[in-house]
């Protein structure tokens, strides 16, 4: 039995099952949070959040993360070419991790956020195990593409030793957070129940 | 069809009942033993644990994290050695760095996700943990205990090793690096926060708060 066919829901802060007014909207007598059936307005809130990711998507990927300023010569990286340095110069399997976070997980979470908002809007009963389980996955790998933005700052934070060498953090690294976070808030604002409406 | 309780005003609520935040299934809330887990039966996610130890073992775990999180950001954390030149850093080091190359916004998020988002869980779980614990009606209990499991996914610790280690490679040519005091206790941390959340449930705290002192505007 689902809870909002028996007039139900319950609490997303504490839990708590409550029979909800004809409203279909209360506060919660347990922790005070606001309380619906579905999260409001989901569909178009993840759609807003997801389009503005796909926006930044493209500057993310195009201008440079960083500038390496060593002995008057600049070189710059984007999320891309820092990937392929360390398939270069570093060790294949942790090029492959960071591969995986910061460019494979972005674009599939993307994909995976889009897939799920339309079987929902077309109102699809198939693959709902696999629906939620998608679901899952996208919400427990996104943070991990912030990766990138950790590297550039722990380098700029070392590689500032006066002449020899320094680290600026570009345009491409404000935009790829703002697709970390964007993307977040999209798996957030996504209510999974709507899978099995 | 449902049991009824009336235990507030305005609202018939159910204590026995839970519904799957992924798929809005009703269960009854089972008696589960210590270091067990109920499970949705429609969708398989975790409805409720039952984490061994109580909340002793929770309020020990959140300690030890605190005291390596001040720790972890007290000491060195890496040191870079170029030509006799040392550059010493810390985890703030990494938020004020950003900040010194004019990107503010960026210097927030690092600082959001690496000091700020874990100091604030790791804190106010300890707040609410001694607050049940004790029995003491401490202000703003619930407002913290809400906070907590939307404060999880902002905290960043264990992505911000793997970020430790991919510079560690990239500047492993061209310098000398030091691991300092604070990334071993910065590892610990994280080991101590995975343990401390696996052994906290926050459903079994609000079921042991009082209804009584619910918000104003909760009736």
């Amino acid at each position: 039995m689902r809870a909002r066919d028996a007039g139900l829901a319950g609490c997303h802060t504490c839990g708590l099952v409550l029979h909800l007014p004809a409203s279909g909207h209360t506060h919660c007598p347990r922790c005070g949070a606001d309380m619906h059936f579905r999260k409001v307005n989901s569909v178009s809130t993840t759609w807003a959040f997801l389009l503005a990711a796909m926006i930044a998507y493209l500057p993310a990927n195009l201008y440079p993360v960083m500038t390496v300023t060593s002995f008057g010569k600049a070189q710059s990286d984007t999320i891309m070419s820092g990937v392929m340095y360390l398939f270069l110069h570093g060790d294949w399997p942790l090029a492959l991790i960071v591969f995986v976070a910061s460019v494979l997980v972005p674009l599939l979470k993307m994909l995976a956020l889009v897939y799920l908002l339309v079987s929902v809007q077309r109102r699809s009963h198939m693959r709902k195990q696999q629906r939620i389980r998608l679901y899952r996955i996208v919400e427990l790998v996104g943070r991990w593409s912030m990766v990138d933005i950790f590297v550039v700052a722990l380098l700029a934070a070392l590689v500032n030793v006066g002449a020899i060498a320094t680290i600026e953090p570009g345009v491409g690294a404000i935009a790829f957070t703002v697709v970390v976070i964007l993307t977040m808030f999209a798996a957030t604002s996504f209510d999974p129940r709507l899978i099995w409406d | 069809m449902l049991p009824m309780s009336e235990r507030h005003p305005h609202h018939a609520s159910y204590p026995e009942l839970l519904a799957c935040h992924e798929c809005d299934t009703l269960s009854k809330i089972p008696a589960l033993k210590p270091g067990r887990a109920a499970r949705c039966r429609c969708c398989g996610h975790v409805l409720l644990r039952n984490p061994k130890g109580g909340l002793d073992r929770p309020i020990a775990l959140y300690s030890a994290a605190f005291i390596l999180l001040l720790l972890s950001n007290a000491f060195p954390f890496l040191t870079l050695e170029i030509q006799g030149r040392a550059e010493v850093a810390n985890i703030f080091g990494a938020s004020l760095a950003m900040y010194r190359a004019g990107m503010a916004e960026l210097a927030v998020a690092v600082f959001l996700t690496t000091i700020l988002a874990p100091a604030l869980l790791i804190t106010s779980s300890l707040y609410v943990l001694l607050g049940v614990r004790l029995r003491r009606p401490l202000p703003a209990l619930r407002t913290l205990l809400s906070w907590i499991s939307q404060l999880e996914p902002w905290v960043m610790l264990d992505v911000f090793m793997l970020g430790v280690l991919v510079a560690f490679v990239k500047l492993g040519n061209m310098a000398t690096m030091h691991i300092g005091i604070s990334l071993f206790a910065f590892v610990g941390l994280i080991l101590a926060s995975a343990a401390a959340t696996a052994a906290f449930e926050p459903h079994l705290l609000w079921q042991r708060m009082a209804y009584g002192r619910a918000r104003r505007h909760a009736g």
